[in-house]
């Protein structure tokens, strides 16, 4: 006798119900209750009145499905449709995998007295700044004097092919997002979404969708975690773009593209590039969960310090990690300050 | 001045505000005043029924305060803002019927507007900012930068080309603002408020500069304001606006002289009347009694004869073009002329 029996009795249910009885299997709930011979239950008092969950309305109707089912029923559903998702985004996401691959290939064989000046040029060409440079040098240096260099180069590899695609496809989507206010209703709450949502959430359906081996399931975790800032940050940008200054663009005449790409673009880069930098910040937390799914990289060292409980191994890496972060933040804060400087607001 | 061709025509502009402009100006139309429209239906009624012609070469000037709708009026000259009924006329043609390239060629090469708040691309030089409609349109660079550079040389900024804005102060922020929709070589000129944001000095410098590259360009500048000091120096063409509707509109000078509204005597109460109007506004054909004591232009103000005739009552001054005498003026005209007149008596 359940709780909930007189409700379906009176609202003249009980037909229905009884007719889709069936015996699913017993959940551990059923089994303590039948071994403890819970037929008491007829007289319940009120603070012990179960919330009607689906569970407490199935023991009062068999008609009902239990809880187990939704979670079960999102598994099989997904079952049932990866293989057609598969073939769709399986090629659409192969150049991923390519660029992941040939980046860390790259980026470990080269001798590191070719990777070492090249790196610094780029920081060079980014920042305009000798301290920045200087720093960098540092951290690089210090990564491989304690034989961290080949992780670290790594964990760069997969950011940089990472971030280079959000921007890739962020910018456009920030840019689309601006100019209609449904788009930015309609992608807003998908962009909380993919902000709130726990990393170790991403990591599930995509390990049923590839096999752990390719290089893209971390890949489009990464991106689908890093995207985020870019898209929001190029999209506030452009509508913070001063109104009277595009009334003056449309008084003398440019034509949309012309207002974009001469207006409204670099007046809004430097929140673009604040996207940016916080875009690269979160790739880089994100390629460290990400090395439970076999992304290399300094992750993996630090989740070995975890599973073995290697207290030196895991904090080394962690701090190499800091300084990776450091580095990145301050190349690109770099790059922020000089387009600042370049056109400080009004 | 009736010689000179209309350039710009606005007839019988309405511009309502809300969500069904439509029925309002029905509404509207049958005599709803503005205050009812807005508390019954919750529209605004921006602008009723505006008829101006703006002459070729002229300067008319569009005076209000602020919510009167002159922002909103000079806008619709380039269809910034759409009207809700009504004609704009440029050439003769409707601007209204424009297709968006007719109405991008229209912007780009016809109509240049100059703003309060200067509206330069901050990104962009001095220099790129004065050749900003040239570059738009897609002329090469080299001929946008010389011709912008001759436009920022005209209004004084010679050694600013490679500044950016906020390096600049208002004032010659605004200069490169005037070399802009200058070096456009549009023939009209929107200037929406364009000194206001300026101190008081700068404001005269930049109202003389403006009034001395007109009589070289003759271009045919809408200038709007709040200042009726800054109205009655530039306009050859003054309309006073309202609560979105025109309540007087003529000869400045006129308008001073014969205010038609309370409103605008109110307006004009404050104004130093001898500096501002001129002697061929009450010069007499006939010699009155009196002794002639000099001789002035037509267009001296009523301060300088009272300083030449040294405040003497009895005197006259003739008025005199090229040394024939036109007029006459006497120092008994210009005292009545001082005191401002109130509608109802006889002009």
């Amino acid at each position: 006798m359940a709780t909930y029996d007189g409700l379906f009795d009176t609202l003249g249910l009980r037909d229905w119900c009884d007719a889709e009885a069936s015996d699913g299997p017993m959940s551990m709930a059923d089994l303590m209750a039948r071994t403890q011979g819970g037929d008491e239950a007829a007289g319940t008092p009120l603070r012990d009145l179960p919330f009607p969950s689906l569970d407490a309305l199935h023991d009062a109707c068999a008609a009902i499905p239990q809880s187990r089912a939704l979670t079960k029923g999102l598994e099989t559903g997904f079952l049932d449709i990866r293989d057609s998702l598969r073939f769709v985004v399986d090629p659409l996401t192969q150049p991923l995998s390519w660029a992941l691959e040939n980046m860390l290939w790259v980026m470990t064989e080269t001798p590191w007295w070719v990777m070492f000046p090249v790196l610094l040029l780029i920081t060079w060409a980014v920042g305009r700044s000798w301290k920045v440079v200087g720093f960098v040098a540092l951290v690089i240096a210090g990564l491989a004097f304690v034989d961290h260099y080949d992780v670290a180069m790594q964990t760069l590899a997969i950011i940089f092919v990472c971030a280079f695609i959000c921007v890739l496809f962020g910018v456009p989507i920030g840019i689309a997002m601006s100019r209609s206010d449904r788009l930015q209703g309609v992608l807003t709450p998908v962009l909380d979404m993919l902000q709130t949502l726990p990393p170790f959430v991403y990591l599930i359906p995509l390990i049923f969708l590839f096999s752990v081996t390719e290089p893209k399931l971390y890949g489009i975790a990464v991106i689908l975690y890093a995207i985020v800032p870019v898209v929001r940050l190029t999209n506030l940008g452009i509508r913070l773009v001063d109104p009277d200054v595009i009334e003056a663009a449309d008084a003398f005449g440019m034509t949309k593209s012309q207002k974009l790409f001469g207006v409204q673009i670099p007046l809004a880069l430097p929140n673009i590039m604040a996207g940016v930098n916080q875009t690269i910040m979160m790739s880089l937390a994100m390629v460290v969960i990400a090395s439970m799914v076999s992304a290399p990289g300094l992750g993996i060292l630090v989740l070995r310090g975890i599973r073995n409980l290697e207290l030196g191994v895991g904090l080394v890496a962690g701090l190499g990690i800091v300084v990776l972060a450091i580095a990145l933040d301050r190349v690109t804060k770099a790059s922020l300050a000089r387009i600042d400087a370049s056109q400080s607001s009004r | 001045m009736t010689d000179k061709t209309i350039k710009v025509s606005i007839r019988h502009l309405f511009k309502i505000f809300g969500p069904d402009p439509e029925t309002a100006l029905a509404a509207v139309r049958e005599g709803k005043s503005k205050d009812d429209l807005l508390e019954e239906t919750g529209h605004v009624l921006g602008l009723q029924d505006i008829n101006v012609d703006m002459k070729e070469g002229e300067i008319t000037v569009i005076m209000g305060l602020s919510g009167s709708g002159k922002s909103t009026l000079i806008r619709h000259l380039n269809r910034l803002i759409e009207p809700t009924a009504g004609e704009v006329l440029v050439n003769d043609e409707d601007v209204l019927a424009y297709s968006d390239s007719q109405l991008r060629q229209l912007r780009r090469e016809r109509m240049s507007m100059v703003f309060q708040k200067f509206a330069l691309l901050p990104h962009r030089t001095v220099l790129e900012n004065a050749g900003m409609a040239l570059l738009t349109r897609g002329i090469k660079r080299e001929e946008a930068d010389r011709e912008a550079q001759k436009w920022i040389d005209r209004v004084g900024l010679s050694g600013n080309g490679e500044q950016y804005p906020h390096q600049l102060s208002g004032g010659m922020q605004q200069r490169v603002g005037i070399a802009r929709a200058l070096a456009s070589n549009s023939d009209i000129m929107l200037m929406d408020e364009a000194f206001s944001a300026l101190d008081p000095l700068i404001r005269t410098d930049m109202q003389d500069l403006l009034l001395e590259l007109q009589k070289e360009l003759q271009k045919t500048i809408v200038f709007i304001t709040h200042d009726l000091d800054e109205a009655l120096k530039l306009a050859d063409h003054l309309v006073i606006l309202k609560d979105g509707a025109v309540i007087q509109q003529g000869e400045p000078q006129q308008i001073l002289l014969n205010p038609s509204d309370p409103y605008i005597e109110d307006f004009v109460a404050d104004i130093n009347r001898a500096r501002v109007l001129r002697v061929r506004s009450i010069m007499a054909k006939d010699k009155p009694d009196g002794q002639v004591v000099g001789e002035v232009a037509p267009d001296d103000n009523l301060e300088s004869v009272i300083a030449l005739a040294d405040g003497a009552m009895g005197s006259v001054c003739n008025v005199t073009v090229q040394g024939e005498t036109i007029g006459y003026v006497s120092m008994v005209e210009i005292v009545r002329a001082l005191v401002p007149r109130r509608v109802g008596e006889a002009a």
